[in-house]
């Protein structure tokens, strides 16, 4: 029995050095800096290479680069979407109708040109197929009005669908090829085999080898259309963040995606370090079902907790590059909050809040998942430090820490007392936070039901359907003002998304939807 | 040629043979530097090991030590706090799965039939299973606290205990002078109070304090996987964890590893050195190799 539990005992103390470690990902294969290869390391979430089913972002990576879309962003820029495969676009004054010219002279990479049919074809197989990106298309019909011109007609007004357009996840696919490989366009297609594979599109790059634990290889589209881009060929490994310093380093990569403010804190001159705020921001709520708790449901109370965070200690956590979250919309997207606006710090008004809510020395639960990270930073020091912050206010914060699965079922079901979250966009335009709302979806992850504000929710409906750059950022920017004021949500901090590049790689720009454009990077 | 060990005079040659060895003394002076860190903490530590004032994942030097973790917490300080969350926690821990498994396990041995038979199989339904993934799955189904970590590990840690105790007290049972005692009127419970206990407590005793290392260990790997201690108590194991995240900056992890190791390898030595004092036929067998 004692060498059972002895050996049980090596086990573990082996355990625990093998993870102290850190156990290095995918093998390197023979980085030939001196070539045109790239080689970028990255933490793989990566399910498939079908346009159609990618919503990872290291399929992003691999779609932008294999794929087209009609409208796309001019570098980092997602305020403006600009023309990409279509060469204009005009939303009717309704917002219902997007009209979109498509460019002549475009070709696939077997040099057939793309039509008005591969269009349809393409967007009508992403909503069909139900996979996880179709609800970007939700209620839009595409039709080919003639063959340059295809229409989208959305149910409501959609002036979204610009923004959303550019997603990789709608790259057109040459619908001949799709089709001859089991492509049908509905949920019983079975084309993503073959698109694992190979790549029907019309981008910069192909497929060359696709594996979605190790390594992706893309080499250079020969029939490409456009500029033809720097690098020959592109090897996007799957390194876990500790080797992705060492590699970069040794220059065994040229470009590491997921480094944590930390772990870019002293790198030396050889290298590049780009670091860009995050489109993620970071937030805590407070549940206003009165079932869940009486605590956090007092107005007064999210009050105090939203005077005393410390968020310029939060920043100091999340390293340089990170930013103040002035509201639920993130700093790049159409609508945001100037800098300006950001609540302060102010223990004073907090414990003045506090004491007018009523409540005695409070406790709160504050959950939040671990092992998982954003941009490179975890939630458990965020969430210690906001622990540390709330405890000089008089609020006592015990910490829940859960493995993502269980945390995320009691965020989405609204069981949490507070939690501390992320909240990433799907496509960079406002509208998507309008979820913060009472009774939408992140609204209800707080207990705030339909109608809890009825003032908030008809500023969200007016945000919704106004038409024109002026008018949106207005209608937003009043939308986080009311939310800042008395909602339960206290928007905390953007990570900073950081970039560790040879200096060899030029062009580098961080992208709030695919990360980097790989045929964007040139060479020094 | 050896000398004498007896002929030594002085504190050491006044000692058992076996506590004159050299990892037994290094045994005693870590495990006793350890207790009194324990009780001490609050006064040795040099800063509050909960305030995050200092710079963060400052190096080890003359101001802080350890270094500093990634919220400005000083490490030597909660290393040295550590220690009153983990060993009290071991030591309770250990002493109950004694008393549980050597109760259990000595009521088998004793009775026999259906009470052994129970008993007995029950424990091998634990050892069935694999100790630290079972620890894990209760830990899991408990929820994550400290307490909760230590019935988890209670729950796995009591068998080895039962099984020695009635293989002891199988032995002890047929013996003259417990029959003799039984006929003397003795109940049941005071037989095994009175004649059988003094006669199985040393090889318990020797397996309870090999086994600390091994809780210690149980008890720091659930927090390292986040099912023991919660944020920001400064137990070891979740010390240990945090420092994961911050790999470069080395010393997050490695002091309090360092804890972890020297208490289990100071309560190791304890256990090896309890043995041969207890056993005359190992001790005869040191006895060529004494200080």
């Amino acid at each position: 029995m004692a060498t059972r539990s002895q050996t049980a005992a090596v086990l573990l103390a082996g355990a625990l050095a093998l993870a102290a470690c850190g156990s290095g990902g995918a093998q390197a294969p023979a980085a030939q800096s001196g070539g045109k290869t790239l080689v970028i390391d990255t933490s793989f979430d990566l399910k498939t290479a079908d346009p159609g089913r990618t919503y990872e972002p290291t399929g992003l990576i691999v779609g932008k680069a294999t794929y087209e879309t009609l409208l796309t962003f001019d570098g980092s820029d997602v305020t403006k979407p600009v023309p990409a495969l279509a060469e204009s676009y005009e939303l009717s004054d309704d917002g219902k109708v997007l009209t979109l010219k498509l460019k002549q002279g475009a070709t696939f990479a077997d040099g057939s040109p793309i039509t008005a049919d591969d269009v349809v074809f393409s967007l009508t197989r992403v909503r069909d197929m139900k996979g996880s990106p179709s609800f970007l298309l939700d209620g839009v019909e595409v039709e080919k009005t003639d063959d340059t011109t295809v229409t989208m007609t959305s149910e409501k007004a959609n002036a979204a669908l610009p923004y959303i357009l550019p997603n990789p996840a709608l790259g057109i696919l040459n619908s001949d090829v799709v089709k001859e490989n089991g492509g049908t366009a509905d949920a019983q297609d079975k084309a993503e085999q073959y698109l694992n594979a190979n790549s029907a599109g019309s981008g910069p790059y192909q497929i060359e080898t696709f594996n979605v634990s190790s390594q992706v290889v893309l080499k250079a589209n020969p029939q490409y259309h456009g500029d033809k881009p720097a690098y020959e060929k592109v090897v996007i490994r799957n390194v876990e963040s500790a080797t992705q310093k060492l590699n970069v380093q040794r220059g065994d990569s040229q470009l590491a995606l997921n480094l944590s403010g930390d772990q870019v804190a002293n790198m030396p001159d050889t290298l590049q370090v780009k670091k860009t705020a995050s489109a993620n921001v970071f937030f805590l709520l407070a549940n206003q079902d009165s079932e869940i708790s009486d605590v956090t449901t007092n107005a007064k109370f999210v009050e105090a907790v939203r005077k005393g965070v410390d968020y310029s200690g939060l920043l100091e956590l999340a390293g340089e590059g990170a930013a103040r979250a002035p509201g639920v919309i993130p700093s790049q997207i159409l609508g945001a909050l100037p800098e300006g606006e950001a609540v302060q710090r102010d223990v004073e008004g907090a414990k003045a809040a506090l004491a007018e809510s009523g409540l005695s020395n409070p406790t709160v639960k504050l959950e939040y998942p671990t092992e998982l990270t954003v941009n490179g930073l975890s939630f458990q020091p965020l969430a210690e430090r906001v622990q540390a912050n709330l405890k000089e206010v008089g609020i006592t914060v015990d910490l829940q820490p859960a493995p993502v699965t269980t945390a995320l079922d009691n965020y989405r079901n609204g069981k949490e007392e507070m939690g501390l979250w992320y909240w990433g966009p799907d496509y960079p335009d406002p509208n998507v936070y309008l979820a913060f709302l009472p009774g939408q979806l992140v609204g209800e992850r707080a207990g705030w039901k339909a109608g809890a504000n009825k003032e908030l929710e008809e500023l969200g409906e007016k945000a919704a359907t106004a038409i024109g750059d002026d008018a949106r950022t207005q209608a937003y920017q009043e939308v986080q003002r009311k939310l800042n004021e008395s909602g339960p949500f206290v928007p905390l901090i953007q990570p900073s998304q950081n970039i560790v590049a040879a200096t060899s790689v030029t062009g580098i720009e961080y992208h709030p939807v695919w990360q980097v454009d790989v045929a964007d990077l040139g060479v020094q | 040629m050896r000398r004498d060990p007896l002929a030594r005079k002085g504190l050491l040659g006044r000692l058992p043979q076996a506590w004159r060895q050299p990892l037994a003394v290094s045994g005693v002076v870590i495990a006793v530097a350890w207790l009194v860190i324990a009780v001490a903490a609050p006064w040795l530590a040099p800063h509050d090991p909960l305030a995050q004032e200092l710079p963060r994942l400052a190096p080890p030097g003359p101001d802080h030590w350890f270094g500093t973790d990634q919220l400005g917490r000083d490490i030597l300080s909660r290393v040295m706090h550590g220690a009153r969350v983990s060993i009290p926690l071991t030591l309770a821990l250990v002493a109950l799965s004694l008393l549980i498994g050597g109760l259990l396990g000595a009521c088998a041995g004793y009775f026999g039939r259906w009470v052994d038979e129970t008993i007995m199989r029950l424990a091998d339904l634990v050892f069935a299973f694999p100790t630290v993934i079972l620890a894990m799955v209760v830990a899991a189904a408990l929820g994550a606290s400290l307490t909760n970590a230590v019935l988890a590990v209670l729950v796995v840690a009591w068998p080895a205990y039962a099984r020695v105790t009635r293989g002891l007290v199988l032995g002890v049972r047929e013996r003259e002078f417990v029959l003799s005692g039984r006929l003397l009127g003795f109940s049941a419970w005071r037989s095994l109070r009175v004649d059988v206990l003094p006669n199985v407590t040393g090889p318990i005793l020797v397996l309870a304090t090999l086994d600390i290392g091994t809780a210690l260990l149980l008890l720091s790997g659930l927090s390292f996987l986040g099912l023991g201690a919660k944020p920001p108590s400064p137990e070891w194991g979740a010390m240990v964890s945090s420092g994961v995240e911050v790999f470069d900056s080395w010393w997050v992890a490695t002091f309090p590893g360092l804890a972890i190791l020297t208490v289990v390898l100071a309560f190791n030595f304890l256990g090896d050195t309890l043995r041969d004092a207890l056993d005359p036929r190992t001790a005869r067998a040191i006895k060529e190799r004494a200080l």
